[in-house]
């Protein structure tokens, strides 16, 4: 099986505070940990594993600046066959059309059984990159899947629905699929590993080579145009409960017991 | 007058309660820009949902088939690349949900209709569509315009409205099914319960909830004495189901449970909109997060700042001198 993944670097804003640049027009990255998106390291995981099973090679992709390497290097060491970077400066700016219109040029390059997404980038959170791209391919799609099972040409995946319930569903190959978190336990990464990986090659190659012309993607090709980034309103807080953690742990058992939750 | 269509999102046998979240967005729309709403009923026998829309809006427009029976993004867009053909909506909504990410992203790169992912708020600025959407961790918000094209789509993020109440009779319209295709490449299978388990969260007064924030496995067992101190049910938010150190039964939110407790204790938990969905009822919500800007604390009634890791040993501490 030929397996492309599609892979972003995300900023971890989870857990640290996101400030605004002073055009509003992007945020101040200077302080963020930037990492694979985590939706992308499951499906790097997914296609190692469905290549230990039925053997071929996974490549893993990104469109990105030079930092992304980082993040290509750390799929090589979990087990991925290759990496390729499309190079960032004509895609700057570009909306997930854009990014979709890249990777469906990349993935034209080699004959793929299987293109894997990430089911959403955990930045910019449209969760539409991967069925934009199968569009593109007019290949069929499955989002948000929870497992696969190769049948021979076919596939049968599982899609994660809302309250516990799954749907299975038939998908011929070649295909594109966004993975959903959960669908497998990602491998551990060790220094030593990406130390392995050091010196492989890692192809950047220019629109042209992957049929994109001039022009045709980046801000001023965007369907989506941003009007502006802004911090959310104020709106209804929480009351916020202040004081030594002893008090605070008084103050929420009171609130437990108020309530009729016992305790 | 140019239409705004919402598609019903309708699963085995019932339409899901986004639908009539969509509903009060095309609503707003008619007030504000004029256009005019209509459902769009895709399936199989579904003529009682055609019904039940036709309470809630002018025009119901109804694509009946045997083929349509489970959604497939392929029979949709089929019908819909069809319909929006014919009838040039200047807005199609769907919620951004399992249905909506599978069918609208794609269906509006192939007729080149810009599409909104997610968006918290759709309405006019300046004359022109603009949606507003919630990014990095619910920090930021954006503001998005739609390049010109015939027409546009947005999905909508659960909770962003309230659900509508029925008002007055419309027009139901049956739409013929366009003729498929020589083959498919997919084909539904059936469906599969993964939230099974012994301990029901649904029915807790009291609910314990711990999130990313008890950072390894080995905590785990901590917040376990706590919760059964507290008499509490422990629960989680979904990254700790997917390393696996809680069952999926446990899991709250729009791909676990929905849960209505008297009291929801959540540590570690940032807030994200797929988590706090599943947290519905009059119950109050207090949420401990080490920072101040968590988008949690714009859902939670009262908010501690801390170490959620101090909360759990002072709580300990007090329940165990009783
Ligand atoms: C289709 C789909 C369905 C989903 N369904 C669900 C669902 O059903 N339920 C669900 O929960 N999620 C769901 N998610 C995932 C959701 O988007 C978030 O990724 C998830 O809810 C984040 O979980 P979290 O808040 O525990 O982790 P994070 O977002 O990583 O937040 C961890 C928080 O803990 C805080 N923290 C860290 N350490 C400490 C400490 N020592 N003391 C105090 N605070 C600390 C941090 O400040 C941060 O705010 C879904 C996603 C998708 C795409
Ligand atoms: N710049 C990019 N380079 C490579 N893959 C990307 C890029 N942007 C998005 N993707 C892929 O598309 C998925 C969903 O992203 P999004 O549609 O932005 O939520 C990600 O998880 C990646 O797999």
């Amino acid at each position: 099986m030929e397996i492309l993944v599609c892979v972003k670097r995300v900023p971890d804003t989870a857990d640290a505070e996101v400030a605004l640049r002073p055009d509003g027009r992007g945020i101040r990255e200077e302080d963020l940990a930037f990492g694979i998106n985590e939706w992308d390291n499951y499906a790097v995981e997914e296609a190692i594993r469905l290549k230990e099973k039925h053997g071929g090679a996974v490549t893993v992709a990104t469109i990105g600046p030079a930092e992304s390497e980082d993040v290509l290097r750390r799929c090589l060491a979990m087990g991925a066959d290759d990496a390729v970077m499309i190079d960032e400066a004509s895609f700057r700016g570009a909306d997930p059309y854009g990014i979709a219109r890249g990777l469906a040029g990349l993935a034209r390059r080699k004959a793929y059984d299987l293109v894997l997404a990430g089911a959403l980038a955990g930045d910019d959170g449209y969760g539409m990159t991967g069925p934009v791209l199968a569009g593109y391919l007019g290949w069929p799609h499955a989002t948000l899947v929870t497992s696969i099972e190769v049948e021979g040409k076919k596939i049968a995946v599982a899609r994660e629905l809302e309250g516990g319930l799954e749907e299975i569903l038939a998908v011929e190959l070649p295909a594109v699929l966004t993975i959903q978190t959960g669908i497998n336990e990602p491998r551990y990464v060790s220094i030593m590993g990406i130390r392995k990986v050091r010196s492989k090659d890692i192809p950047v190659l220019a629109p042209a080579d992957i049929g994109v012309g001039a022009g045709e993607v980046g801000e001023n090709a965007n369907l989506l145009r941003s009007l502006g980034l802004s911090t959310p309103p104020a709106g209804a807080e929480a009351v916020m409960l202040k004081g030594a953690p002893a008090e605070v742990a008084q103050r929420i058992l009171d609130i437990v017991k108020e309530r009729g939750g016992v305790a | 007058m140019a239409k705004v269509f919402v598609l019903v999102e309708h699963r085995r046998g019932s339409i899901r309660e986004a639908t009539f979240e969509c509903v009060t967005l095309a609503r707003e729309l008619q007030t504000a820009a004029g256009l005019e709403p209509a459902a769009v009923v895709i399936g199989s026998g579904v003529a009682p949902f055609a019904e039940t829309l036709a309470a809630y809006l002018p025009e119901t427009i109804v694509v009946d088939d045997p083929s349509l029976e489970h959604f497939r993004f392929e029979t949709y867009a089929a019908v819909l690349r069809d319909l929006i053909e014919r009838e040039t909506p200047l807005l199609v909504i769907a919620p951004h949900s399992a249905f909506g990410m599978e069918l609208v992203p794609r269906l509006s790169a192939e007729l080149a209709r810009p599409c909104a992912t997610d968006c918290v708020a759709v309405g006019m600025d300046g004359g022109a569509l603009a949606a507003t959407r919630s990014v990095y961790n619910g920090k930021i918000d954006e503001r998005l315009a739609f390049a010109p094209a015939g027409g546009y789509f947005a999905t909508v993020r659960a909770g962003s409205y309230a659900p509508a109440d029925p008002a007055g009779t419309g027009a139901i319209r049956a739409h013929a099914c366009p003729a498929p295709p020589a083959a498919w490449r997919t084909e539904h299978r059936g469906y599969r319960e993964t939230a099974a388990g012994a301990v029901d969260i649904t029915q807790a007064p009291l609910l314990l909830a711990i999130g990313r924030g008890i950072k390894d496995a080995e905590n785990i067992p901590k917040a376990q004495a706590l919760a059964d101190r507290l008499g509490a049910v422990l629960a989680c938010s979904r990254p700790v189901v997917d390393k696996k150190w809680l069952g999926k039964e446990r899991q709250v939110g729009t791909s676990g449970r929905t849960v209505k407790p008297k009291v929801y204790l959540a540590l570690g938990i940032s807030g994200a909109f797929q988590h706090i969905a599943g947290i519905k009822g009059p119950g109050v919500f207090i949420a401990v997060n080490r920072d101040p800007k968590a988008p949690v604390f714009r859902a939670a009634d009262f908010g501690v700042v801390e170490d959620m890791f101090k909360i759990i040993d002072a709580l300990a501490e007090k329940l165990g001198a009783k």
